[in-house]
């Protein structure tokens, strides 16, 4: 006897999908550069966003959402490696596996913030450090790519594994929310009184926190505490705006 | 008479070193003429793309000739056999690969040229647009000969 549950709330389901598809966005600007690097940029800005977003539902979401549901403690680990864990959401290898897809994309967007290509993009927070070591940054940036891509792998090696061998779809869910549980299961682990559901004040706390703490780094603090020579350097092109020198003269 | 071949492919390689100078300087040289371009660069970006109410069509004319200049100096000359080793303002990070990555650098630097001439022609127009799209060919030309030849960091 099976029944139906909610597991993985809307935000929870946005969240997946938009870093799904801004993460191979990125990729393919990142590729082709040109005009397109701003775009790179942006993305990334989003992908900020949406991990801030998902660490913050990481503790304010609903039941299946949260790490404290599901962070590979030792004792879940044993369990699981014994073959008794029991559980509905994340088991504790998916939940190592989400851990770590979204600590290699927080390394991506970390060190994005600080890049620059020497042609013609520069990262939001370029300014706060010298050009070496942005450099170095930058290099980082192209490297740590390949680890987020070898879990990216690894994740969906995982999908095709439960699809056809162990016969779980988990795909469906991440698209519907829900999924099918025994009864006995669900009844003993997820009663309807230990759940708990999609809260829209904590979601719209959540988005008000994201919101600022992506406003902050994509500039809104460079605007509110100007790095002093960039400030100089800022006058200087205004005076260079307002009246620029003639290219044939010095 | 088959002697003759090597002695001048000698001869001419020794001038084209002495016009370009000893290693150390042909990457101080264009380690300094990329600098420039990018300076000229970041005032197009400026002005063209991240702040456009402060475009000056005579300041990103002047960028543009500056890096079109840069792009038709002859940059060539300046990546002499064991130049991927050596110090100029900092150590080089041109990748050893290139001296067998030529003929594909060469195609690379004449996109750069051509694209780069291009950007001259429209900044000269003053149409914004057109600048800002030819502007990201010149940044795709730069980063296709960075992915090909230079080492990361």
């Amino acid at each position: 006897m099976k029944v139906t549950i909610h597991i993985w709330d809307l935000p929870h389901r946005l969240f997946h999908w938009l870093l799904a598809v801004s993460v191979v966005a990125a990729y393919i600007t990142a590729k082709i550069g040109g005009e397109l690097i701003d775009w790179h940029g942006r993305l990334g800005i989003f992908i900020l966003g949406l991990l801030v977003f998902r660490l913050i539902w990481g503790f304010i979401g609903s039941t299946h959402s949260r790490f404290s549901t599901f962070f590979p403690t030792f004792s879940r680990i044993t369990a699981y490696l014994k073959g008794q864990w029991q559980g509905i959401g994340h088991n504790p290898l998916g939940a190592i596996s989400v851990i770590a897809l979204l600590t290699a994309v927080a390394v991506q967007v970390g060190t994005g913030l600080f890049a620059n290509d020497d042609i013609a993009f520069e990262g939001p927070l370029f300014d706060y450090i010298d050009k070496d070591f942005s450099d170095k940054l930058t290099g980082l940036h192209s490297t740590t790519f390949y680890i987020l891509l070898g879990f990216v792998v690894l994740h969906l090696i995982a999908i095709v594994f439960y699809r056809f061998v162990k016969k779980t779809n988990l795909v469906k869910p991440m698209l519907t929310g829900k999924k099918e549980v025994p009864r006995a299961l669900a009844e003993t682990l997820a009663p309807e009184h230990t759940t708990i559901a999609f809260g829209a004040v904590r979601f719209i706390l959540s988005l008000i926190i994201t919101s600022t703490v992506v406003w902050g780094v994509s500039g809104g603090v460079t605007q509110l505490y100007p790095i002093q020579n960039q400030q100089q350097a800022a006058n200087e092109s205004t005076t260079t705006t307002v009246a620029p020198p003639a290219p044939s003269s010095f | 008479m088959n002697k003759k071949i090597p002695l001048a492919i000698l001869l001419t390689a020794t001038a084209t070193a002495a016009l370009a100078g000893p290693i150390e300087e042909q990457i101080r040289f264009r380690q300094s003429a990329y600098s420039f371009a990018a300076w000229n660069i970041q005032k197009i970006k400026a002005q063209v793309v991240d702040h456009p109410e402060t475009y000056n069509k005579d300041t990103v004319a002047a960028a543009a000739n500056a890096i079109a200049a840069v792009a038709n100096s002859g940059l060539g000359a300046l990546y002499g056999e064991g130049t991927d080793q050596g110090i100029g303002w900092k150590q080089t990070r041109l990748k050893p690969e290139f001296f067998q990555k030529k003929d594909e650098a060469i195609k690379i630097a004449n996109t750069f040229n051509e694209a780069a001439n291009e950007l001259a022609k429209v900044a000269a127009t003053g149409d914004v647009n057109l600048i800002k799209t030819q502007f990201g060919k010149v940044g795709e030309s730069c980063k296709s000969c960075h992915d090909l030849i230079r080492i990361k960091e």
